[in-house]
């Protein structure tokens, strides 16, 4: 890709409030993940890997964390009808078209099959759990009556259509008839976004420190002599930090 | 005390009366004396049950044990080994929330769990923010002065001997302070991060001033709690120790002299005789176990907004068929949040705001009343940092999921993030009130309730504008908004006559001789402040009345207002109350003056 084509983070050109169509690039314009793993391998940190400080987390948080690491069992919450579109709408909703994926459908089965709910349900919802079967119906059903095939059949493009609906609250059919749809957009993403942010490789893809304890930080970024150029030792910048001279040449 | 000695002895000055800081291990974040903690019978009849080992319940129990009461304290969730339990880590720490079913509704249904609640062995300020600014003096007069909300039966003096000596024990670091009452705190200021720097400048480009705290977090040392370590977890559980929790400033102090922690014991009612009085509280110790009653002289209950008017609605007998304190229909009534819409900026240079507490800098700058906005009551204005999941919840709220909130969540380095805490007003439909649906315990789930009024949404509007301002007067090239709730208070509120509360100005339910609200539900108002610290310094003054046996007389004379005169115009303010002197509040004046 031409240097002419990629926006300039200094500027925020990259930010999709300040584009038409409130879209970001394509992802194209992001280095290779260098160090580490990062979803679909690009990020903003490429030699930043979280994992290289897991030695100095405490136990009982490395335990949790690497937890998330093991490789996820089958399905135990939705059934196997359910699993093409909860995976199909988790990847869409998080952007994830290619390998390496968090594995957030499992994650979010983990989470329902064990009950761990919010503490709260609103009082003209069902039970979290009902609310993500019927929403999976609903993607189906809006996809076939406008594609004639279901939800995890559409394109790419027609997904990110439908997704869009119900992010508008606008998505219908028989299940969610009598669903707010747009307090179902939030139950379920509320789900998706607390799995695939737990999961190390999302913290190195937007560059998190992770767990500081019992290290801490001491260079805050704050006034005097520190200032925000000031970075722990074990910190790496980011690939468009405010030196030009570090953006990216390698096409 | 001049301000040479002052500045000298910041940090210094520890309270004479709790010995947590002491009691704590160095080198393990284990609740001292939990092997070695007396243990009471069922059928002992203790001085004291409380129910909720929180910030109201800890406070209370430290404090009388201290003056000899047998004390059982029941608590619904668990005993936290926090080695061993917390983790820095923000989905790891799911069970800190109080995740029981509980219904919403209302046309602005308030979200729980991790927000605004807790469960276990501290309370939810195991993982609050860690902001701990007093009240104004005139948020105890808002129906008088303003004409909306209600009038407190006590005043700001009545209050303050406790702010000062809570403040001394958590301890709380912070600038002086010159808004409300003006007051200094025990401990200086943190330093200040990057992020929250970039929102000061911002801030005093359009006029407002911003001062570094209030927090009661340790700067320094303090006995054996250490210096913060400025990770960024506040919300997750301090492992480190330097946040203050009931856990680490007044539960060891309480176990050391014979209070009873009974963790995982779920109060299903309070227990009336038949002459009025309460025998002591119903609990089971495990769902759908055998229900055991702890017996005792009188019992307090500190369960907060929901919990609390959920077990004295549970709380029915002859006496009391609709509850207990509820023959007028105000339990569960007047239940408040506070408004805590986040606008976040973003600037070209990292700022990694996940670096040091959460709470960094806070302005309350437009906590009163000003008839140019055309709204009763004000807000502040405090920073905030969320950490991932936090940050995606903010971008999501602003209408971005799929590849455009990856980019966002992508530039999580360049944001800084600031927030407003609105007053919002008590209204007698914003209610708590028990489900149909049933829970394991049996126990009916709580439904609460909440709506919006017209002086709340211009409240929200206004404020939402100022952190804009803020934002673009600091240089941010983009701006996102989460609108959101915080805090829980009221539902059990205090009040002059039965027929507009629940519990006097002793906290005592009306109609029960031997029954005491002792957490934040008994608020009529709840200002722009967060709402740890008064409840802690409420529990302070209920004990010591409690002690005293002042809690036990009629209505208590009101404390001569001395709030509108700052502490250095008026050299030495008398002493709050009339109530004769316990060792704790008579030191208080003299060592502020």
């Amino acid at each position: 890709m031409a240097d002419t084509d990629e926006p300039d983070p200094r500027h925020g050109e990259h930010l999709p409030r300040l584009r038409p169509g409130r879209q970001p690039p394509p992802p194209s314009w992001l280095p290779r993940q260098r160090r580490g793993t990062t979803p679909q391998m690009i990020g903003r940190y490429p030699d930043f890997d979280v994992l290289d400080a897991a030695d100095a987390w405490d136990d009982a948080t490395r335990r949790v964390v690497m937890a998330r690491l093991e490789p996820s069992g089958p399905l135990r919450f939705f059934t196997p009808a359910e699993e093409p579109t909860l995976r199909a709408f988790c990847d869409t909703a998080l952007a994830q078209d290619a390998d390496p994926r968090v594995p957030v459908a499992e994650m979010v089965d983990a989470k329902l099959a064990a009950g761990r709910l919010d503490g709260y349900r609103y009082a003209d919802m069902p039970d979290d759990r009902d609310t993500w079967r019927l929403a999976l119906r609903g993607l189906d059903h809006t996809a076939d009556q406008g594609y004639r095939t279901g939800f995890a059949g559409c394109t790419a493009e027609q997904r990110e259509a439908i997704v869009g609906e119900f992010a508008a609250g606008r998505l219908v059919g028989d299940a969610l008839d009598e669903l707010d749809v747009a307090r179902a957009w939030s139950v379920v993403m509320r789900a998706v976004l607390s799995e695939f942010y737990s999961h190390p490789w999302a913290w190195n893809e937007i560059g998190f420190g992770g767990p500081a304890y019992p290290r801490g930080f001491l260079r805050l970024g704050g006034p005097g002599r520190e200032g925000p150029g000031v970075r722990e030792p074990f910190e790496s910048p980011g690939a468009f930090a405010d030196d030009p001279v570090r953006r990216r040449t390698d096409g | 005390m001049g301000d040479f000695w002052r500045g000298l002895l910041k940090g210094a000055v520890g309270p004479r009366d709790n010995d947590s800081r002491f009691l704590l291990d160095v080198h393990a974040r284990d609740l001292p004396g939990e092997a070695t903690m007396r243990r009471y019978r069922d059928d002992d009849e203790v001085d004291l049950v409380i129910v909720g080992a929180g910030a109201g319940g800890s406070v209370l129990a430290q404090r009388l044990a201290r003056r000899g009461w047998t004390i059982v304290l029941l608590e619904a969730g668990p005993f936290w080994h926090p080695d061993e339990d917390w983790v820095s880590d923000e989905a790891g720490s799911h069970s800190l929330y109080w995740t029981q079913p509980r219904i919403i509704g209302g046309a602005d249904p308030v979200e729980l769990g991790k927000n605004n609640s807790g469960r276990g062995v501290g309370g939810s300020m195991v993982h609050y923010a860690g902001y701990t600014p007093r009240f104004h003096p005139s948020d105890f007069s808002t129906y008088r002065d303003d004409g909306v909300g209600a009038d407190w039966p006590i005043g700001y003096e009545d209050l303050r001997p406790h702010y000062e000596r809570v403040e001394r024990e958590l301890p709380v670091a912070g600038q002086d302070w010159p808004w409300g009452y003006p007051h200094r705190y025990p401990f200086s200021p943190h330093p200040v991060s990057g992020a929250a720097a970039k929102l000061r400048e911002g801030a005093l480009r359009c006029g407002i001033e911003m001062r570094v705290g209030p927090v009661g977090i340790v700067n320094g040392t303090f006995g054996n709690r250490p210096h913060c370590i400025y990770r960024g977890y506040c919300l997750q559980g301090c492992k480190v120790n330097a946040k203050a929790s009931p856990f680490v400033t007044h539960l060891p102090d309480a176990l050391a002299h014979g209070v009873e922690i009974r963790a995982n014991s779920m109060a299903l009612s309070v227990e009336i005789d038949a002459t009025g009085r309460a025998r002591g509280v119903v609990y089971a110790d495990e769902a759908s176990g055998p229900h055991r009653l702890q017996r005792g002289r009188s019992v307090a209950v500190a369960g907060y907004s929901i919990e609390t008017p959920r077990l004295l609605l549970a709380s029915t007998s002859r006496r009391h068929p609709h509850g207990l304190g509820n023959n007028t229909d105000q339990v569960g009534r007047y239940v408040m949040v506070q408004g805590a819409t986040q606008a976040a900026g973003r600037w070209p240079e990292e700022m990694r705001m996940y670096k040091a507490p959460p709470p960094e800098i806070s302005s309350e700058q437009f906590y009163e009343t000003d008839p140019a906005r055309g709204f009763a009551r004000g807000f502040s204005i405090q920073t905030v940092s969320p950490l991932p999941i936090g940050w995606a919840e903010h971008v999501l709220a602003d209408g971005h999921w799929g590849p455009a909130l990856r980019e966002y969540m992508r530039d999580y380095n360049h944001w800084a993030t600031v927030g407003v805490l609105n007053e919002l007003l008590p209204h007698p439909d914003n209610r708590v009130t028990l489900a149909d649906e049933i829970d394991p315990y049996g126990q009916p789930v709580a439904r609460m309730d909440y709506t919006l009024g017209e002086n709340d949404k211009a409240n929200m509007v206004h404020s939402t504008k100022v952190i804009t301002e803020i934002l673009d007067a600091g240089g941010a090239q983009d701006v996102l908004t989460i609108r959101r709730f915080a805090h829980l208070i009221g539902g059990a509120r205090m009040g002059a006559s039965p027929e507009h509360s629940v519990v006097d100005a002793n906290q005592r339910v009306w109609g029960v001789p031997n029954v005491f609200v002792a957490d934040g539900s008994v608020c009529p108002t709840q200002g722009a402040a967060n709402p740890a610290l008064t409840i802690m310094a409420l529990a302070s003054r209920l004990a010591q009345r409690m002690a005293d046996g002042s809690a036990l007389a009629g209505d208590p004379p009101h404390a001569p207002d001395t709030s509108t005169r700052s502490p250095t115009a008026s050299g030495s303010p008398s002493r709050a109350t009339s109530s004769p002197t316990s060792p704790g509040g008579s030191s208080l004046t003299a060592a502020t003056s």
